[in-house]
């Protein structure tokens, strides 16, 4: 039965391999009418960008507000569905587009002619100006661009002050980091000498942050790239029309400066007055459970998958023998982080519902079973070939040889290394966050974002992750020392 | 006499070293053969040869008339249950105490009944000498007792022939009598029996037939008074004033 799956998960990945990944919507436009089908409008954004889009906690649970977001409930409002937001990393919104796994992206995104040529835009929204952000300190010394000769500047990777400063300040050094918090802290910490930012975005920073400081450094701006648009896949038109009445709705009443604006400013001042670490303990504890889920589920099938092909390379089956190597090295040799966006977005392609944390499963698994596998072979290998010589003149077949006498010696010689596969899969799973599934790291994330402070929730987070290995590691080797008596 | 196995023109190399060369034999029911021989002549891979451990390069090997080298993997697991095998080195299996050792193949290849086996391996266990050792692990034991486990343990099959390959050698001196004893019992008791080995006084007492091998080919074979006292060949006679001196 779950070798079935598993087989079945192979399978996924190898047609996702030959399977081109772009999804070309050959039929006539029927975007609108689908979400109407659905009653549900999915949004992709990225929620650390007050006041477009940030987290707030409410009655415990987190709550996606900013601009964008309320923007976002009115059009699923007018069109007449509910509205489900998914938060990503910037860079990986369009992919998400493209891969059909949200309807529609909404983060405060420019519609730079790059963007439009996979991407159809709505009308624009909402125009801010690009700005710095300074530590307080250097405010008489940073007022304008040539002030920052030599200077190193950072900006959000992917995005349009990312370009602003490549193209307009070639003598710096930019340093492109995919969360603003993240920048925010090599700010405070001197990395980057400044950050480009929205000029919205910017102010949000300085007001809950004393030591920072906004200034308008006077980027040259070319008008029609500083707005903002929502973006849905190419060709997606009867959306982008049903998103322009809404836009045109909204600027005529101008609810973004006098309503969704002042909204944002709102829950930001009561976010920094409760941005106490006790206050998001279970923002936290979220995040261990799904650490664990993903750790444990992963090491179950990694051992399966990986018991399997580690049975395939000692085959003496040519074929069997060569996929598992295949696979083995193929895996072994790509970046897992690589592996867990080929499979969400990859295989996203093809089973279209497949949730982040299934996704992230299936990668952390297919990973593990590579170099579970190798374990495994050394220990069969490790095993007298008299014990397989005995086990075949008593009549056991090559099957019940590997079932009854091989894989149990196996198992015991290898323990070790298993449980540290095992420990190790808890500090390597981290990189799931990375398509937004919440665990640890990921809440590490929106903690930061919550409360503006970047280095306490890095700070709690390591030490749990310390716990969990630490504590992980003196049970296996509890289990260790009951099985060398056995 | 029926023969219960014929070996047909057997070669066998291992890349391009011959290590047995056209060998044609019979063994009859009921017999006791021992093959002797200097180390290296090809002994422990004719014998891995008989029940296909080693695939044999050229030529047939037939068990009660099958030929084991043309049929499939699971009709050569069928025959193979009843050539059981004792190796030099025991070959137990570590991970498992005494008895479910003796147990394991009975009831995973003949799908015996827990009870049955278990009544079957505890009189095993008492016919060569071990009763009170049902539940220790092979780690605890001694060699000659490990030997006596794997003899016990291959006869749980009902062999119709034993192969056994310098089962003793690998003893401490003391313990070589208990196993020699088990064997000569099992003798006595009418099995099969092609036995690789390097004890003359065993030879001599129980074998029916001596088979001296050399360079990988059957030099000579006889009784065992015969081969003893005049020895045909210049290798045999050579072999044997070396071993008697
Ligand atoms: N698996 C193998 N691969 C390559 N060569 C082998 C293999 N097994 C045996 N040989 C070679 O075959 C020859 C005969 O070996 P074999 O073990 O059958 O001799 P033997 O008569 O049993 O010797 P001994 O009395 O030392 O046990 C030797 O030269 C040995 O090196
Ligand atoms: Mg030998």
């Amino acid at each position: 039965m779950k070798k079935k799956s598993l087989f079945l998960f192979i399978i996924v990945f190898l047609l996702a391999l030959i399977t081109p990944l772009t999804h070309v919507n050959a039929a006539s436009d029927n975007s609108l009418q689908q979400v109407k089908d659905k009653g549900t409008l999915v949004v992709g954004t990225s929620a650390d960008y007050p006041p477009y889009e940030f987290t707030v906690k409410k009655n415990g649970k987190t709550k996606y507000v900013g601009l964008d977001i309320s923007l976002a409930q009115k059009f699923a409002k007018d069109i007449g569905v509910k509205l489900k937001v998914k938060n990503m990393n910037f860079d990986s919104l369009l992919v998400a587009l493209e891969t059909h796994k949200v309807d529609m992206v909404i983060a405060g995104m420019n519609p730079t002619p790059e963007r439009q040529k996979s991407v159809s835009f709505s009308n624009i929204y909402y125009t801010g100006d690009q700005y710095m952000l300074i530590n307080k300190k250097d405010a008489a010394q940073f007022r304008k661009i040539k002030d920052f000769k030599g200077k190193t500047i950072g900006a959000q990777t992917g995005s349009l002050q990312y370009s602003l400063v490549k193209d307009q300040m070639k003598g710096n050094d930019v340093k492109g980091l995919a969360k603003l918090n993240d920048l925010v802290i090599a700010l405070q910490s001197q990395k980057v000498n400044a950050v480009a930012m929205e000029e919205a975005t910017a102010k949000a920073f300085a007001s809950n942050n004393h030591t920072l400081k906004v200034i308008n450094p006077g980027f040259d701006i070319d008008e029609s790239q500083t707005g903002s648009a929502i973006g849905f896949s190419k060709g997606a038109d009867s959306l982008v029309n049903a998103a322009n009445k809404t836009i045109a709705m909204v600027k005529k009443d101008d609810l973004i400066n006098k309503e969704y604006i002042p909204t944002a400013a709102k829950n930001m001042t009561s976010n920094s007055k409760t941005n106490s670490m006790a206050n998001y303990w279970t923002y936290f504890v979220k995040g261990i459970e799904y650490t664990l889920i993903i750790t444990v589920v992963s090491v179950f099938f990694g051992f399966m998958l990986g018991t399997l092909f580690a049975i395939m390379r000692l085959s003496r089956n040519r074929l069997a023998h060569a996929l598992a190597v295949a696979y083995i090295e193929f895996v072994r040799g790509t970046p897992l982080m690589v592996q867990v966006m080929f499979v969400y977005f990859g295989i996203g392609a093809i089973i279209q519902s497949l949730p982040a944390l299934i996704a992230g499963i299936i990668a952390v698994s297919l990973n593990s079973a590579a170099y579970v596998a190798e374990v495994i072979r050394s220990g069969i290998e490790s095993i007298p070939a008299g014990q397989t010589e005995a086990s075949r003149s008593l009549g056991m077949s090559q099957r019940e040889t590997y079932r009854y006498i091989i894989i149990p010696q196996a198992l015991k010689n290898i323990w070790p290394a298993l449980g540290n596969e095992f420990v190790t899969l808890i500090k390597e799973s981290s990189i799931v966050s990375i398509i937004g599934v919440t665990d640890l790291m990921y809440q590490m994330q929106l903690v930061q974002s919550a409360t503006y402070k970047g280095v306490i929730p890095i700070f709690i987070a390591m030490v749990l992750y310390f716990i969990m290995t630490f504590g992980l590691s003196k049970v296996l080797g509890y289990f260790e020392g009951k099985m060398k008596h056995a | 006499m029926p023969n219960l196995i014929e070996v047909q023109n057997l070669g066998k190399s291992f890349g391009d070293n011959e290590v047995l060369k056209n060998i044609s034999e019979e063994v009859t029911k009921g017999q006791v053969i021992c093959v002797i021989g200097p180390s290296g002549s090809g002994k422990s891979t004719f014998l891995r040869c008989l029940n296909v451990l080693e695939d044999p390069t050229t030529g047939k090997v037939l068990f009660e008339g099958s030929n084991l080298t043309g049929i499939s993997e699971n009709e050569l697991n069928n025959l193979r249950e009843k050539m059981g095998m004792v190796f030099q080195s025991f070959n137990l299996f570590p991970n498992m105490n005494v008895i479910e050792n003796i147990k394991l193949a009975p009831l995973r290849v003949k799908k015996m009944s827990d009870a049955a086996a278990t009544q079957q391996a505890k009189e095993l266990l008492e016919k060569v000498g071990l009763a009170d050792k049902a539940e220790q692990y092979p780690q605890s034991l001694s060699g000659g007792q490990q030997q006596r486990v794997a003899i016990a343990r291959a006869l749980a099959m009902n062999p119709e022939v034993m192969l056994f390959d310098e089962p003793t050698s690998a003893l401490d001196p003391e313990m070589v009598g208990e196993v020699l004893k088990v064997m000569q019992d099992l003798a006595e008791s009418g099995m099969t029996m092609v036995v690789v080995t390097h004890e003359m006084g065993f030879a001599k007492k129980v074998a029916d037939e001596i088979w001296f091998m050399a360079e990988g080919t059957i030099q000579e074979k006889g009784t065992p008074e015969k081969f003893f006292t005049a020895p045909k060949t210049e290798r045999a006679q050579d072999f044997l004033s070396k071993i008697l001196s």
